[in-house]
């Protein structure tokens, strides 16, 4: 909400300056966004009628003016040359004096082209109050001449703009704003008169609150025989222009500055329409509205109505009827001021997708004790500014809000806080936020909130209003005590932080991606049809709930290719989100291009399987626990080259190269190699446990078999090791090779074995014979010929 | 004898002529080998007199010794020579760069999120973690936001198609399982990744929060203002940041305060806190009577923004390399 100080300090007057002001509105919880000058500072600007206009005799566009300063004798009378064009006389605009300071420049005494002129005659934007030059500010023609324009048009008023939090719907209007600023600043606020206006003609409307319940209060009046086409005051267009409200007509500024003023909406009909009573109910299914903002309504009994006898005339506390409002030919008002529910109201104009002030208001709350006073303050205006004659309120009320007392424990403060703050003071900050004290005995207070505070509720809430007016600042900065209880440490978990160092120490670098992704991503990488959709997407790419990270580390890399990078090579930790309602958090890798970062004396090589194969192992050889990799299809990646990675028994991921078809349309020169794990499946670990090393020698000794190419290494090795071949330690394969020698549907592998009794040295026949238990098993299970 | 003293001096001429050690092994058989000249005239004292044996004997053995030692001493030169030779000619420009992989990194918001983690693993906080698709009542109502509560509007929520579901605002809803779960006192704090329905220079759909609860039986509010403030000093290594507490409103907290830090000649908001809201102690039910406590809510991706002189929180998002390694 933005608001003019000076008219802020008609209601209170703090000897603070503006900033300390807000300072205090912003440390007292009202959090002041802006403080802006009206106006650029300028000086020596005054009022000045143009008394005579003759064409400069040598320019065409210029005229020499003869100006009014309203002086005294003797310089009363100025020459000034003008150039704008709508320089006439009679008119009374801004001159600035020989010496005065506007923005950006100094006038001085000048001849231009050849005749004196004696200051400059200025537009809006010379002054800097407006943006565009629209020839001079034309002013009222009863601005006095000779004033200073700077205290005639208030320019040095300040314009603040605060953000009260959702729950103080009562500083949304400027009486609410200096009752809390006399609490916060310990100041009194000035008096107010209240209006009254006495009926001078007896018509009444009849009024039928069928929803009392959304509607404890409900007054109206008739002010008939209005002059519409009225003007509205400067001093109210000015107030209403620094609260960001547009003039309209003097009606509707009237209801608007009231409802800044005072904080209560306000509606005026046009009488003229008005048929039979005015009804407030619920809305029926059929009936339909359309609003002053042109937008058709389609009512149903979730919304409250304020209707005729035969036509709903506006949607209650939201907004009128395009029908039935004011306009320049409207000679008699109804005036409405009630008190509709926070409840009925919101939610509404969000629905609506409706800017209302009024239903800004009454969704916060609206003091439902000022709903008398702000229509007799409205009719008071509008028969000073538009004439006619004000009949008496009809006002109907139902059950009204109660404010419930609250018990407060004076213990309770201190212990929420933890300060002493002695109760007196603390009586006194309740008081002057307008609750009602009364002592209960002991320690015990019991507070009665005003009717414009719709958040105290319970002793916190006391508790808070006394912190703030105590001052937040003032609570004492106290670093507790903690229990020196220990925290686990385990070691039979992996944290997330220990994976990053390991995954950025095998040169990989972490992203972070949005975890809503592009529809397709999802079926052409997890050929997942059903992906979990956002109903309110920031944009269609970005629409549905990713099952998968890979898609969008390609992603990535696309972005980076564009980027000029060469060798990309990232990972990410994110949550991924399947249809089952799975959340689990996975980490993703993926690497591209060569193997190493080009350099002096390695061969450049693409990265391949086996090298991100080597970054999975090497994440998880700690966890004490079987590491497999098993053939396996998976629609982001290569048929025959990706794989499943199998933990102690547990599918925990998948490795592999990109699916060409992929590669392709995501055009990706080479072949990206990407992984992606469970982090709480690998996260588990298991804690080393300590075996004797053997003091006996070990013995190497190597194998070569020949065997068909479709046998995998894993299959010999299982094979292997159910044979459990006396002494034998390790098998490791050190050798692949195809090609020359070899049958084209052969491979040839050279295994290392290790043996290595714990208690004696291995004799030659027993090293022999377990080497040949070896052949033998490779040779009856895949009938692998020895290669000498 | 002169001729002793000329056959030592020759050989220590001889001796010097080398430079390289099987040619000075060979001088060396010239004199003292089986042959050797010095040898010979070992050979000859036979022939003398047998009262001039010592004597003659005795020069001999001097002038032995002093040929041996002067080809110790050449040996020792010749080998310091090939080393010397052998160093030189193994000499690496040590200026080229090292082989072998490079080195990744983490991202800058994980690292903040992990020294976050460190520092108040320091005073005993656990991490705890929750889902990021969440229910209504997680996300709002039991944080005390019933349904068209004004304060949801500070929130604009991304909701799941044909659902009640909806991405977490904040994280706040962690505070609520793990009360849920675990008895006081307890000492949390819980990152991860929050959706507002929000995209601008200054707004990312995705962010990151980190949200703090400690429930105990005495904990208050002056407590709460040690915590954060001594955090932010440990966080930006700076014991003269000034820190502030501006009166504020969460549904979910009361007393509420926004944290504010003092930047360059203004303050930046930083992030929000409160003392629990008993009706949110009351729905995880937890007696308020008996305890009570904070909840705090950092936005991480400011926090790092200001730790490294960040501009603009899209950078964290773009995920481009040249940025990411700026952070090793």
């Amino acid at each position: 909400m933005k608001f003019s100080e000076h008219w802020l300090r008609t209601f209170v007057n703090p000897p603070l300056t503006s900033n300390a002001l807000a300072d205090a509105l912003t440390m007292g919880g009202i959090e002041v966004e802006a403080v802006e000058a009206a106006a650029p500072a300028f000086s020596k600007v005054i009022v000045a009628e143009v008394l005579e206009v003759t064409k400069h005799p040598d320019a065409d566009r210029l005229n020499v003016c003869r100006v009014n300063t309203g002086m005294s004798a003797g310089n009363a009378v100025l020459q000034i040359v003008c150039g704008a064009p709508n320089v006439k006389a009679g008119i009374r605009v801004p001159l600035a004096q020989v010496g005065a300071q506007l923005p950006g420049m100094i006038i001085k005494l000048a001849k231009v082209r050849g005749v004196e002129s004696n200051g400059m005659l200025c537009s809006a934007k010379e002054l800097g109050i407006s943006d565009v030059a629209e020839g001079l500010l034309v002013l009222p023609t009863d601005a006095p001449i000779g004033t200073d324009l700077r205290s005639y048009l208030e320019l040095d008023d300040k314009l603040f703009t605060i953000k009260p939090t959702p729950n103080r719907g009562d500083c949304l209007n400027l009486r609410g704003i200096a009752r809390e600023v006399a609490a916060i600043t310990d100041s009194d606020l000035l008096p107010v008169k209240e209006d009254v206006v006495t009926a001078s003609i007896q018509d009444r409307v009849s009024v039928v609150v069928e929803a009392s319940q959304d509607c404890p209060r409900y007054c109206t009046r008739y002010v008939r025989g209005v002059n519409a086409t009225a003007k509205t005051p400067v001093w109210i267009v000015r107030r209403l222009e620094r609260s960001g409200v547009r003039s309209i007509s003097a009606i509707v500024d009237i209801t608007n500055y009231v409802m800044l003023e005072t904080g209560q909406p306000l509606h005026a009909f046009n009488a003229g329409i008005v048929q039979g009573s005015v009804h407030v109910r619920r809305g029926k299914v059929g009936e339909k509205i359309v609003l002053l903002n042109g937008v058709n309504v389609e009512l149903n009994a979730e919304w409250l109505v304020i209707a005729d006898d035969k036509n709903p005339l506006a949607l209650a506390g939201i907004m009128g009827g395009e029908y039935s409002g004011v306009t320049n030919d409207t000679h008699d008002v109804l005036l409405e001021s009630a008190f509709f529910t926070p409840e009925i109201i919101v939610g509404k104009a969000r629905l609506l997708g409706a800017n209302s002030d009024a239903a800004y208001r009454f969704e916060r709350g609206v003091d439902f004790e000022i709903t008398v006073a702000a229509i007799e303050r409205a009719t008071a205006l509008i028969l000073e500014i538009c004439g006619g004659k004000a009949g008496a309120v009809t006002e109907v009320q139902a059950e009204m809000p109660v404010r419930a007392a609250i018990r407060l424990r004076h213990a309770r403060v201190q212990r929420l806080l933890g300060i002493e703050i002695a109760q007196p003071q603390v009586r006194d900050f309740l008081i002057k936020i307008g609750c009602t004290v009364k002592k209960d005995g002991g320690d015990v207070i019991t507070v009665v909130p005003p009717s414009h505070r719709f958040d105290l509720m319970i002793e916190e809430d006391l508790v808070e209003e006394i912190a703030r007016l105590y001052g937040y600042d003032s609570i004492p900065a106290h670093v507790p005590f903690v229990n020196a209880g220990l925290l686990p440490a385990t070691e039979l978990r992996v944290s997330p932080t220990a994976l990053r160092a390991t995954l950025a120490a095998r040169d990989y670098r972490e992203v972070i991606t949005y975890s809503f992704v592009e529809r397709r991503w999802e079926q052409e990488f997890c050929a997942n049809d059903h992906p979990i959709t956002l109903a309110n997407p920031i944009a269609a790419q970005l629409e549905v709930m990713r099952s998968s990270l890979i898609a969008s580390l390609a992603d990535c890399l696309r972005s980076n290719l564009s980027r000029q990078q060469e060798r990309i090579r990232i990972f990410e930790i994110g949550r991924c989100f399947t249809n089952d309602g799975g959340q689990d958090i996975k980490i993703a890798g993926l690497a591209y291009g060569y193997a190493l970062p080009e350099q002096w004396s390695s061969a450049k090589r693409l990265v391949d399987f086996y090298d991100v194969k080597a970054d999975i192992e090497t994440l998880l050889i700690t966890r004490g626990a079987e590491l497999r990799f098993e053939t396996a299809q998976m629609p982001a990646f290569h048929p025959g080259r990706s794989a499943r990675v199998v933990l102690a028994g547990e599918v925990v991921g998948w490795l592999g190269e990109l699916h060409p078809a992929l590669r392709q349309k995501w055009d990706f020169p080479y072949a990206p190699i990407a992984f992606e794990l469970n982090l709480e499946k690998i996260s588990k670990a298991g804690i080393a446990h300590y075996h004797e090393i053997s003091k006996q020698p070990t013995v190497r000794r190597d194998i070569s078999v020949e065997v068909l190419e479709n046998i995998e290494i894993q299959r010999m090795l299982d094979a292997i090791w159910r044979r459990k071949p006396a002494g034998v330690i390790a098998v490791t394969p050190f050798d692949v090779y195809r090609g020359k020698g070899i049958d084209s549907d052969k491979k040839s592998i050279a295994f290392k074995v290790l043996l290595q009794d714990t208690d004696k040295t291995l004799t030659d026949e027993e090293i022999e014979s377990s080497i040949k238990s070896i052949l033998d098993v490779l040779q009856e299970e895949f009938d692998v010929t020895l290669r000498k | 004898m002169e001729k002793l003293e000329t056959i030592v001096q020759e050989a220590l001429a001889a001796f010097m002529a080398t430079d390289a050690a099987a040619q000075l092994e060979n001088v060396k058989a010239r004199y003292l080998g089986k042959a050797g000249i010095l040898t010979l005239q070992l050979k000859e004292l036979g022939k003398l007199p047998a009262d001039e044996r010592p004597a003659a004997g005795a020069r001999i053995n001097v002038a032995k010794e002093k040929i041996e030692s002067a080809l110790t001493e050449r040996r020792a030169t010749i080998q310091e020579k090939k080393l010397e030779a052998q160093l030189a000619e193994e000499s690496l420009d040590v200026t080229l760069p090292g082989r072998g992989a490079g080195r990744g990194g983490v991202h800058p918001l994980m690292r903040t999120q992990q020294r976050i983690e460190a520092l108040f693993h320091s005073i005993g906080f656990e991490v705890a973690d929750g889902p990021e698709i969440e229910t209504d009542y997680y996300n709002f109502t039991a944080l005390n936001q019933p349904e068209n509560h004004p304060a949801r509007s500070m929130h604009d929520t991304f909701y799941i198609a044909g659902s009640r579901h909806l991405l977490r605002t904040h994280t706040s809803p962690i505070q609520v399982h793990y009360m849920e779960t675990h008895e006081p006192p307890i000492r949390i704090i819980a990152p991860g990744r929050v959706y507002r329905v929000d995209s601008d220079a200054t707004h990312s759909p995705m962010f990151h929060q980190v949200e703090g609860l400690w429930i105990d039986e005495r904990v208050t509010f002056s407590d709460l203002k040690g915590v954060i403030i001594h955090f932010l000093r440990r966080f930006f290594e700076r014991d003269d940041l000034e820190v502030r507490f501006r009166p504020s409103f969460f549904p979910f907290t009361e007393p509420s305060a926004e944290i504010d830090m003092s930047f360059g000649d203004g303050w930046l908001e930083i992030g929000g806190c409160g003392m629990v809201h008993p009706k949110v102690l009351a729905n995880v039910k937890i007696d308020s009577e008996r305890y009570q406590g904070f909840a705090f809510g950092l936005g991480i991706d400011r926090l790092t923004m200001l730790r490294y002189g960040i501009n603009d929180l899209r950078l964290f998002y773009e995920n481009d390399l040249r940025f990411l390694e700026q952070f090793n």
